[in-house]
C-alpha cells in the first residue's frame, strides 16, 4: 500500500514540475497612472541546477546575460544606451529559480526594450566579459562571504549544514572549487538548457500597452526550446539531538548564532499561515514586540536583535521587509540570533569580568530554547493570537508598496500555487483560529534536534565548545554596572535559564577558511532523481 | 446644495491658505506632487504629500541631531544611542505598552541616526494615522526611561557596533573619518568611539540634557506621505504637538582647519579584496551654491559604471572590481569619496594615478555637451524612477529637511542642476580635488601601502 502511494505520489510530482516547465506564463499588474514600468523574467531553475563540481553555474549564467554585452552592443554600450533615461537591470539566482529585473521610464519602453530583447536572447558570451563577471563571483565565494557580516556568513554555513549533501546546500554563488572549474562553454550549455521558453514565467506592471504584451510574449518565444529536466530539491536533514558546528575566525568580536530544522510546509499549505502567526510572536524580523527580542535583547542587553523564520528571508541584515523573488519547496525554520559578546571583548570591557572563561552564546541559545519549549508546550494566549493576527493582516500588505514588490509577490505566488498570496494571506489570518496555530506549533515545531552555528572569534571556540559539550551551567556575565540595575525577576529568571538543558549530541569546531571551498559530492546531489 | 459646496470651498480655500507652499503648483519641479507645509507656533513644521496609495501612510518625524552635535569629548554616539532611548516608553506608555499599541497599527515603524540627523518613521494604514501621532507626540514631549532601561539599552548599542565590526568596510570608515578630520565632530562616526559605547551606561545625566537640548518642536519636522489630506495632518500635528515646548539650544560645532597635507590610513586584512578610498574634503549642502550640484553631475561623469574611468579600469582592463563614489550631502562640509576595490593590491597605484588623472583632467577640459545634458537626465530620471511609494518619497523629503530644514531643497537642487555648466564642472574639480585635502584609506593584505 505504502508503496502504491510512493509511486502515485511520485507520478503527481513529476506531472507538477513538468507542467510547470513546459508553459511560457504571465503575470500582470497594469498601473496606467505609472510613470515606469517593471519587467520581471522569473525561469524556474536556480542553483539546484548547478552540475555537481559546477556550483555556482547558474548564478554565473544569470549574471552574465545581465553583466555582459547583447547582440551588436558591448556591456559599455548598453550603459551608454540607457544612462541618459536611466534604465536599470540585473539578475539574482536563488535555490529554485533566477530573475532578470528591468526598470525603465515608460516614456522609453520602446527605445530600450531592443536592449532587453537581445539581453535575453542573443547574450554575447565574451571571454573578457566572462572572466570579469566570474572573477567577481569567485571573490565572493573565497573571501566576501566570510570577511563581510558575520550573520550572513552564519545564515549561508547553516545551509551548508542542514543540507549537506544535497543540491540545497552550497550558496548559490557556488563553492571556491564548483566557481573555478566553470568555464564558458559551461555557462553556454546552462544558458540553453536552463533559460528556456519553457521555464519562464513573464511578470509586467506598470504603464505599458496590450501591444507591448505581445510583443514581449511573442519575442521570448524565442528562447530555446529545450525542456529543462529541473533536479529535485534537496532537502534539509533533522539532525539528531543538537549538532553544533563553531566556526572559528581570527578578529570576531561577536559570536553570530544561527540554528534550524526542516519544516515540511510552504506558502502552499494553509498551516503555513498559521505557523505565521506563532513565528511573528516568537520572533518577528526586525520587530521589537516579538518575545526572543524582548527576553535577550530588551531585558539583558546581550545583542541587536533576535528573531525566527519559518522561510528564507533574503539579505535580513538590511531588509527590513521581505523582498520577493526567492520561493523555495524545500523549507526550514531558523533562529537568528544576532553577535552576543565573547569572553575576550567582555574581559576586555570590564575589570570584573577577568576570569570568564565563555561570553553570552551559551546562555543566548538556552534563552532561545526555552522560550520556544515554553511556546511549544503552552501555547499562545487567546489574547497574543489576535493581536498577532491582527497585526499581520494590516503588517503583511507593507510587503508590497511598490509596482516592483507587488509584482515579485504575484509571481512568487505562481511558484507556490497561489494566485495572489498577500490577497489570500489576509483572508487566510482572519478566519484563522487559536487552536489552529496552537496545533500547528505542536505539529511542526520542537527544540531536541537542531543544527546550530555559531561564527564566533578563535579565542572563543574551544571554552564555548567544551561548554557545550558538557551542558555546562553557562550563567550571564552582566558588568557590575548593568547588573545593579536589573530587577530580581529577570536575574531569577537568569538562574534557570544557566543550566536549560540542551540535548546536545555533537560539537565540532571548523577552521573559517575551509567552508564553502569544496564541491559536493556529486553521488549525492540528488540530480535527475525525478527521473527514476 | 450649491450652498453647502460652497461652504466647503470657503472652508478648503481658507485651510489651502495657511500654507506656505500650497499652490505653487509642482510645474518644472522634480517632485511631481505638492509639498504642502506649515509651522506651527513652537516652530514644528508639518509637511504633508497626498500621494495615491491607497490606504497607506507614511509617518516620519526628522530631528536635526546627529553624531555632528557630539561635542564633548567621550559622548560620541550619543545621538544614535538616544535614537535607541526614544523606544524605552513614557509614563503614558510604558516600554511594553509603547511596543503592544504599535503592534496594534500593524506598522513598519523603526528609526535612524546618521551625521546630522536622526529619523524616526512608521509606514502603516493611513486610518491609524492618530494612534501613529499621538504615540509619537507621546514618546517626543514625555520621554521617561529608568536608569535600568538606560543601562541595558547601552548593551543593545555594543551589540550593533559588534555586528557591523565584522566588515573591514566598516572598520576602515571609522579610520579614515577620525583622520580626516581634526577638530570637527564628523571626526568619529555616528556609532562612536568604542571607548565610549562601552562607557555609555554611565551617562545617564547627559542623556536627560541631551532629550533637553535637542527634542524639542524648532529641530523637527514631521513629514505625512500617502492617503491623507494637509487639513487632517495639520489638525492632527494641532492637536498633539501644540504643546511641545521650544527650546534653546545651539550647537557650538567646531570649525575644521584647512587640511594642508594628505593623510594616509591602511588596514592590513589578508583574504580580502584590496581595497582604495580616497576622500577629498567637499562642501557643505547647499540648495543655493552650484558646487554641490556640480559636482554630483562630475562625479557621475566621471565614476558611473557608462564613465571612461569605469570602462577602463572595471570593464577592460579589469584591474577593479568596483569604482563608484560621489560627494555626500551633510550640513558642514564632509568629504568626497572615490572607492575602488582591487583585484590585485599591486595595482593600487596605478589605479590611484588613473583616478587623480580623471579630476586632473576635468580641471581643464570642458565636457561635451551631450554628456552634460545626459547626464541631467540621468539624474532626474533616476530620482523619478524611485519615487513610486509612500516610504520613498518620505526618505527623499527627509534628506532634504535634514540639510536646509526645507523640504523644497529637493525641488531647487533639480532645478540647480538644470544650470550646471562645463566650467561649473572645471571650477569645483579644480576647488575640491586637492592633494592637500586628501586623506587616502587602503586595505589590503600587506603591512603598509605608501602611495604617492
Amino acid at each position: 500500500m505504502k508503496s502504491y502511494i510512493k509511486t502515485i505520489l511520485t507520478f503527481c510530482f513529476v506531472a507538477l514540475l513538468a507542467s510547470g516547465s513546459s508553459a511560457q506564463e504571465l503575470v500582470e499588474l497594469k498601473l496606467p497612472k505609472s510613470n515606469k514600468v517593471v519587467i520581471q523574467l522569473m525561469f524556474r531553475n536556480g542553483s539546484i541546477c548547478d552540475p555537481a563540481g559546477k556550483e555556482g553555474l547558474t548564478a554565473l549564467t544569470s549574471s552574465l546575460v545581465s553583466e555582459g554585452g547583447a547582440g551588436t552592443l558591448s556591456a559599455t554600450d548598453i550603459k551608454d544606451k540607457i544612462y541618459p533615461y536611466s534604465a536599470s537591470y540585473g539578475s539574482s539566482c536563488d535555490k529554485e529559480v533566477s530573475n532578470f529585473y528591468f526598470e525603465v521610464p515608460a516614456d522609453y519602453l520602446n527605445e530600450f526594450y531592443p536592449i532587453l530583447k537581445d539581453l535575453m536572447l542573443n547574450p554575447s558570451f565574451k571571454e573578457d566579459d566572462f572572466e570579469r563577471v566570474k572573477s567577481n563571483q569567485q571573490n565572493y565565494v573565497d573571501q566576501l562571504i566570510r570577511q563581510s557580516s558575520d550573520e550572513e556568513y552564519g545564515k549561508k554555513y547553516l545551509e551548508d549544514v542542514l543540507f549537506r549533501g544535497t543540491n540545497y546546500q552550497y550558496m548559490t554563488s557556488g563553492t571556491s572549487e564548483g566557481v573555478k572549474s566553470i568555464t564558458l562553454d559551461d555557462v553556454k550549455n546552462q544558458y540553453k538548457n536552463f533559460f528556456t521558453r519553457n521555464n519562464l514565467t513573464i511578470g509586467l506592471a506598470g504603464n505599458y500597452s496590450d501591444e507591448f504584451v505581445t510583443r514581449i510574449k511573442t519575442d521570448l518565444k524565442g528562447m530555446s526550446s529545450v525542456v529543462p529536466v529541473i533536479p529535485t530539491p534537496g532537502k534539509a536533514a533533522m539532525a539528531e539531538g543538537l549538532n553544533v558546528e563553531i566556526v572559528a575566525k581570527d578578529n570576531a568580536l561577536g559570536s553570530a548564532i544561527s540554528a534550524g530544522f526542516p519544516l515540511a510546509i510552504t506558502r502552499s499549505n494553509d498551516d503555513f499561515v498559521a505557523l505565521m502567526i506563532a513565528n511573528s510572536w516568537l520572533g518577528e524580523h526586525r520587530k521589537s514586540y516579538s518575545r526572543l527580542y524582548q527576553k535577550i535583547r530588551e531585558a539583558r542587553s546581550m545583542n541587536y536583535g533576535d528573531y525566527t523564520y519559518i522561510e528564507w528571508y533574503e539579505s535580513g541584515g538590511s531588509n527590513m521587509l521581505p523582498p520577493a523573488g526567492t520561493p523555495r519547496s524545500s523549507n526550514y525554520f531558523s533562529i537568528w540570533i544576532r553577535p552576543v559578546q565573547t569572553a575576550s571583548g567582555l574581559k576586555g570591557q570590564y575589570e570584573e569580568l577577568k576570569s570568564i572563561e565563555i561570553g553570552h552564546a551559551h546562555f543566548a541559545l538556552r534563552m532561545a530554547l526555552k522560550e520556544m519549549d515554553a511556546l511549544i508546550k503552552n501555547g499562545m494566549t487567546e489574547e497574543d493570537f489576535i493581536k498577532t493576527r491582527d497585526f499581520l493582516r494590516s503588517y503583511t500588505k507593507l510587503y508590497i508598496q511598490s509596482p516592483a514588490s507587488q509584482l515579485g509577490y504575484l509571481m512568487d505566488a505562481r511558484f507556490y500555487g497561489r494566485k495572489d498570496w498577500i490577497k489570500e494571506l489576509d483572508a487566510l489570518l482572519s478566519g484563522m483560529t487559536l487552536d489552529q496555530v496552537n496545533k500547528a506549533i505542536k505539529k511542526y515545531w520542537q527544540t531536541q534536534n537542531m543544527n546550530i552555528v555559531i561564527i564566533t572569534d578563535k579565542s572563543e571556540a574551544e571554552p564555548l565548545a567544551k561548554s557545550l559539550r558538557n551542558n555546562s551551567p553557562s550563567p550571564m556575565s552582566y558588568s557590575d554596572g548593568l547588573k545593579a540595575s536589573l530587577s530580581p525577576d529577570i536575574l531569577n529568571e537568569d538562574r534557570t535559564v544557566e543550566s536549560y538543558p540542551m540535548p546536545v549530541k555533537k560539537v565540532s569546531i571548523v577552521e573559517s577558511e575551509s567552508t564553502f571551498r569544496k564541491s559536493v559530492p556529486s553521488d549525492n546531489k540528488g540530480i535527475l532523481k525525478i527521473q527514476k | 446644495m450649491k450652498k453647502i459646496l460652497m461652504i466647503l470651498t470657503v472652508i478648503l480655500f481658507s485651510v489651502a491658505n495657511n500654507y506656505t507652499t500650497a499652490g505653487e503648483g509642482t510645474e518644472g519641479k522634480v517632485l511631481p506632487y505638492p509639498i504642502y507645509q506649515k509651522k506651527m507656533a513652537n516652530g514644528l513644521n508639518v509637511v504633508t504629500v497626498p500621494y495615491d496609495s491607497p490606504g497607506l501612510a507614511a509617518f516620519y518625524i526628522v530631528v536635526r541631531t546627529g553624531s555632528r552635535d557630539e561635542i564633548e569629548p567621550g559622548k560620541s554616539g550619543f545621538a544614535h544611542f538616544f535614537e535607541h532611548m526614544m523606544f524605552r516608553g513614557t509614563d503614558k506608555y510604558p516600554k511594553d505598552k509603547y511596543s503592544e499599541v504599535l503592534k496594534s497599527t500593524g506598522a513598519s515603524a523603526n528609526a535612524n541616526t546618521s551625521l546630522d540627523r536622526t529619523v524616526y518613521h512608521m509606514t502603516g494604514s493611513s486610518d491609524k494615522l492618530e494612534t501613529m501621532f499621538e504615540l509619537e507626540s507621546d514618546r517626543f514631549m514625555n520621554l521617561k526611561y529608568s536608569i535600568q532601561g538606560f543601562k541595558t539599552e547601552a548593551g543593545a548599542v555594543k551589540g550593533e557596533y559588534t555586528k557591523n565590526s565584522a566588515s573591514p568596510y566598516s572598520q576602515l570608515n571609522e579610520k579614515v573619518q577620525e583622520t580626516a578630520f581634526d577638530k570637527h565632530t564628523y571626526k568619529h562616526t555616528t556609532m562612536g568611539f568604542f571607548a565610549d559605547i562601552v562607557d555609555m551606561p554611565n551617562q545617564y545625566d547627559y542623556s536627560i540634557e541631551f532629550f533637553r537640548r535637542f527634542y524639542r518642536p524648532e529641530y523637527s519636522t514631521i513629514i505625512v506621505v500617502g492617503d491623507v489630506t494637509p487639513e487632517n495632518v495639520q489638525a492632527l500635528a494641532e492637536k498633539y504637538f501644540s504643546t511641545w515646548k521650544r527650546g534653546d539650544y545651539v550647537s557650538n560645532i567646531p570649525e575644521e582647519p584647512v587640511q594642508t597635507a594628505a593623510r594616509y590610513v591602511h588596514i592590513q586584512k589578508p583574504g580580502f579584496p584590496p581595497f582604495l578610498d580616497l576622500n577629498y574634503k567637499g562642501p557643505a549642502f547647499s540648495d543655493k551654491a552650484i558646487d554641490m550640484p556640480a559636482l554630483d553631475v562630475l562625479n557621475s561623469i566621471l565614476l558611473s559604471d557608462k564613465s571612461e574611468l569605469y570602462k577602463k579600469l572595471v570593464i577592460d582592463e579589469q584591474k577593479c572590481r568596483f569604482l563608484g563614489g560621489g560627494a555626500q550631502d551633510s550640513r558642514d562640509p564632509y568629504l568626497i569619496s572615490i572607492s575602488a576595490s582591487l583585484i590585485n593590491a599591486s595595482d593600487m597605484q596605478y589605479v590611484k594615478d588613473a583616478i587623480v588623472a580623471a579630476y586632473e583632467k576635468a580641471k581643464t577640459t570642458p565636457v561635451d555637451a551631450q554628456l552634460l545634458k545626459d547626464t541631467k537626465t540621468h539624474l532626474k530620471y533616476s530620482f523619478a524612477m524611485n519615487i513610486d511609494n509612500p516610504t520613498s518619497i518620505a526618505e527623499s523629503l527627509s534628506a532634504y529637511t535634514w540639510l536646509t530644514n526645507d523640504p523644497e531643497s529637493l525641488n531647487r537642487l533639480y532645478a540647480l542642476y538644470d544650470k550646471v555648466t562645463a566650467e561649473d564642472l572645471m571650477m569645483v574639480a579644480k576647488k575640491y580635488i586637492l592633494p592637500t585635502t586628501l586623506t587616502i584609506g587602503t586595505i589590503s593584505p600587506n603591512e603598509k601601502e605608501t602611495l604617492q
